[in-house]
C-alpha cells in the first residue's frame, strides 16, 4: 500500500510536470466521457417522457383519423369519411368504454382584444375528457349542455392562455375566433406534448360550433376510443377496421379510407426518430473515448521514453519489473481518471444546457456516472498497459547509458 | 589480520560475457576471476572498452554473465531473475553513476528516500535514515533542493547519500567524478574514502590513476582480462619503473 500510495505521488508529479500536455491528452477521453453522459441523461429522461405522456394522455387509447375524400379537385375538411353513423357503430363495439369526437383547424390565428396567437383550435364533446385525461386548473370543462345548445364557450390551454391573455387569467374573458366571439370558462390543465404537437397550446370549443359553424357539416376527422384493457387494443384495432369498411362500403381492392392506431404507439414511434439520433451521438462518444485512449497510449509512451534514463536509476536502486509497471500504469490511470471526472463534470453541464435550449426532460442517474468512470478506469488500463510493460520490460543498462 | 580471513563480498569465477548482435559476437570478458573482501576499497582501471563497464553491470546485478559464477555475500548471483536481481539491487548495492544520477523535478530527500521505498521500508523508519545519509555526505542543509538547484558536486554527493541509505554491502561507483572540477572531485574522493574507513566496501571504475590512487587496491583491465592486481603501496613503490594508468 505505501508503494501505492508512493506511486501515485510519483505519477501525479510527473503530470503535473507536464500539466499541459496531459490536459490536451485527457481531453479525448472528457470529451467521450461526457458525450456518453449527456446521451444517457437525454435518453433516460425521453424515455420518462414518453412514460409520462402515456400515464397523462390515458393508456389504452385508440385514435382513429379519417381522410380527405376527394370529389373532383374540391375538398374540403369535412369530407372526411367518420359520420355520425360510423361513431354510432364504433361505440357499440364490445371493450369499448368511451368514444370521443373531436374536429381540429390546425393552426388558426385567434385574437383577444390587441393580442394574437396562432393555436390548434379543437372541437370536443364532454367524452373528451375522459378519454384524454383533460382536466382544468381554473374554471370548467366543456360541458354536454355546452355541446347540446351550442353554447360559444372556450376551454384554453395554459400556453395559449399565456399568450392570448399574457399573466392575467382568461378566465371569463372574451376570445374571437374569426367573427365568433368565445368566452373563456376553463383553462385547462398541463398535459405536455403528444409527438411533437404541444398539447397546451390547444383551445376548446364545442364540436357542432367546428363542425357546423365553422366548418359546415357533420362528419368529423377524429374518434378516440377508450378500451378496457390493454389486452383489447388489438383486437378492438381489428374489430374497428373491419366495421368501418363495412360501413364505407369499400370493396377488397380498395385501401382504408381512415386509420386506427395505438395511441401510446404513436408516442413511442414519434420518440424512436431521436433514439436513432441517440445511438448515433453515443457511437461518436465511443469514437472520442477511442481516440482518447490512443492518445493516452501515445503520451505515455513518449513519456518512457523521455524517461528513460529515470527508469534505469529507479531499476538501480530496487525497482522490480513490476512496480516501474505499476508507476507507469498508475499515471495513465490518473490521465484517464481525471480525464473522466473532468468528463462527468462536463457531461452534466452539457446535459444541463440541453435541458434549458432544447427544453428536453433529462436525467442523471447515479448509474450512468458510475459506468461512464469505470470506462474511462478500462481505458486508462486498457491502453496505459502497454506503455507500462514497455517500461517494466527495459534493460536496465541501456536504460541508464540513455542520454 | 591476514586478508583471506575477511569474508569476501565479491567473488568472481571464471566470468565471461558475449554481447551477440545478429552474425557479430563480442567477447567483453573473457574469463575473470577475483574477490574483493569487506572494507576494500578496489579501483577497477583499464582503457575504454577493456570491459570494465561491463563488469560493473554484472557486479551491480544490472547484468548476467554469460558462464562463469558471481557470488555476493556468498549468494550465487548469475542464474536470478529481473525481479529477485532488482531486491538485490535495491538491499544489497548503492550505486552512483558518473552523472544524472538524480530523477529531476525531485527533491534531495525524495530521491535518497527512493531504494528504502522500494525495499518497503516503513515511513516512519525512512525519514531518520535519509536524513541521516544526507548528513554524511555534508547536505543536511540542501534536503529539499531539486537536482538543477545543486551543483555537480553536490548531485553527486546526494548519489552517494542514496547509494548508502541502505546500508548496501557494496557501493559501485562508475567515474563518479567524470564530470566534476578537481575541487568537486577531490571532495567526492575524500568522502568515499571517510566511508570507507567507516566500513563501507567500495568497488570504483575509473581510467585515472589519480582517482585509483584513493583506492588500497588497484585491479588493472585489458581486452576482457585482469592483467594487474596489486594493493596500491605496490602500485606506488613500482611507480618509478613506469607504472601507467
Amino acid at each position: 500500500m505505501t508503494t501505492l500510495l508512493e506511486h501515485s505521488r510519483i505519477a501525479l508529479a510527473s503530470l503535473r510536470a507536464n500539466w499541459f500536455r496531459a490536459a490536451l491528452t485527457a481531453l479525448g477521453v472528457v470529451i467521450g466521457v461526457a458525450s456518453l453522459v449527456a446521451v444517457t441523461a437525454v435518453s433516460a429522461g425521453a424515455q420518462k417522457e414518453v412514460a409520462d405522456s402515456i400515464r397523462r394522455l390515458g393508456g389504452n387509447v385508440i385514435k382513429v383519423d379519417g381522410e380527405f375524400i376527394t370529389v373532383g379537385i374540391r375538398q374540403s375538411a369535412t369530407d372526411r369519411t367518420i359520420t355520425p353513423q360510423d361513431i354510432a357503430a364504433l361505440s357499440q363495439l364490445p371493450a369499448v368504454t368511451a368514444t370521443s369526437p373531436h374536429q381540429a383547424i390546425e393552426s388558426i390565428v385567434v385574437s383577444a382584444g390587441r393580442n394574437q396567437a396562432n393555436t390548434w383550435l379543437e372541437g370536443i364533446t364532454p367524452t373528451y375528457s375522459d378519454v384524454q385525461n383533460q382536466t382544468v386548473v381554473r374554471g370548467r370543462l366543456i360541458s354536454g349542455a355546452d355541446v347540446s345548445f351550442g353554447r360559444s364557450v372556450m376551454v384554453v390551454g395554459l400556453d395559449a392562455e399565456q399568450r392570448l391573455f399574457p399573466g392575467e387569467s382568461a378566465i371569463g374573458r372574451t376570445v374571437r375566433v374569426g367573427s365568433q366571439e368565445f368566452e373563456v370558462v376553463g383553462v385547462q390543465a398541463r398535459r405536455g406534448a403528444l409527438a411533437d404537437e404541444n398539447l397546451d397550446n390547444r383551445i376548446f370549443v364545442p364540436l357542432p360550433i367546428v363542425t357546423r359553424v365553422l366548418l359546415g357539416g357533420t362528419n368529423v376527422v377524429h374518434v378516440d376510443l377508450r378500451v378496457e384493457t390493454e389486452a383489447d387494443i388489438e383486437p378492438t384495432i381489428g374489430a374497428i377496421e373491419d366495421l368501418l369498411r363495412e360501413q364505407h362500403k369499400l370493396p377488397d381492392s380498395y385501401p382504408d379510407d381512415f386509420s386506427a392506431e395505438d395511441q401510446a404507439r404513436i408516442i413511442r414511434e414519434a420518440q424512436r426518430a431521436t433514439t436513432t439520433f441517440r445511438v448515433l451521438t453515443f457511437s461518436l462518444g465511443g469514437i472520442a473515448l477511442l481516440v482518447g485512449g490512443i492518445g493516452i497510449m501515445n503520451m505515455m509512451l513518449v513519456s518512457v521514453q523521455e524517461r528513460f534514463r529515470e527508469i534505469g536509476i529507479r531499476k538501480s536502486v530496487g525497482a522490480t519489473p513490476w512496480k516501474v509497471q505499476m508507476q507507469f500504469l498508475i499515471e495513465a490511470l490518473f490521465l484517464s481518471v481525471l480525464g473522466g471526472i473532468a468528463g462527468v463534470l462536463a457531461g452534466i453541464g452539457a446535459t444541463r444546457l440541453i435541458g434549458v435550449f432544447a427544453g428536453w426532460q433529462t436525467i442523471v442517474s447515479v448509474p450512468s456516472l458510475i459506468l461512464a468512470f469505470s470506462v474511462s478506469f478500462a481505458i486508462g488500463i486498457f491502453f496505459g498497459y502497454y506503455p507500462a510493460r514497455r517500461a517494466a520490460r527495459l534493460d536496465p543498462i541501456a536504460a541508464l547509458r540513455y542520454e | 589480520m591476514s586478508r583471506d580471513a575477511v569474508p569476501a563480498v565479491i567473488e568472481l569465477a571464471d566470468v565471461t560475457k558475449v554481447f551477440r548482435s545478429g552474425e557479430v559476437s563480442v567477447e567483453a570478458l573473457r574469463g575473470v576471476s577475483f574477490a574483493v573482501r569487506e572494507r576494500e576499497f578496489v579501483a577497477i582501471m583499464g582503457p575504454s572498452g577493456s570491459g570494465k563497464t561491463t563488469l560493473l553491470g554484472i557486479l551491480g546485478c544490472l547484468d548476467r554473465p554469460t558462464e562463469g559464477s558471481y557470488k555476493l555475500v556468498g549468494q550465487e548471483m548469475s542464474a536470478l531473475d529481473e525481479t529477485r536481481r532488482a531486491r538485490v539491487r535495491g538491499e544489497r548495492i548503492g550505486f552512483v553513476f558518473q552523472a544524472h544520477n538524480l530523477i529531476p523535478r525531485t527533491t534531495a530527500y525524495k530521491n535518497v528516500e527512493l531504494p528504502l521505498v522500494y525495499a518497503g521500508v516503513p515511513s516512519a523508519e525512512r525519514r531518520g535514515r535519509v536524513l541521516q545519509a544526507l548528513a554524511s555526505v555534508g547536505l543536511a542543509e540542501r534536503v529539499d533542493h531539486l537536482p538543477n538547484q545543486l551543483s555537480g558536486g553536490e548531485q553527486q554527493r546526494v548519489g552517494i547519500a542514496r547509494a548508502l541509505v541502505v546500508e548496501p554491502s557494496v557501493i559501485l561507483a562508475d567515474e563518479p567524478t567524470g564530470n566534476l572540477d578537481s575541487a568537486s572531485a577531490e571532495e567526492l574522493l575524500t568522502i568515499l574514502g571517510r566511508l570507507n574507513e567507516e566500513g563501507a566496501t567500495i568497488v570504483l571504475v575509473t581510467h585515472s590513476s589519480e582517482v585509483a590512487e584513493h583506492a588500497s587496491r588497484i585491479i588493472r583491465f585489458a581486452d576482457g582480462l585482469v592483467v594487474a592486481d596489486e594493493s596500491t603501496e605496490r602500485v606506488r613503490s613500482a611507480a618509478p619503473l613506469g607504472a601507467v594508468g
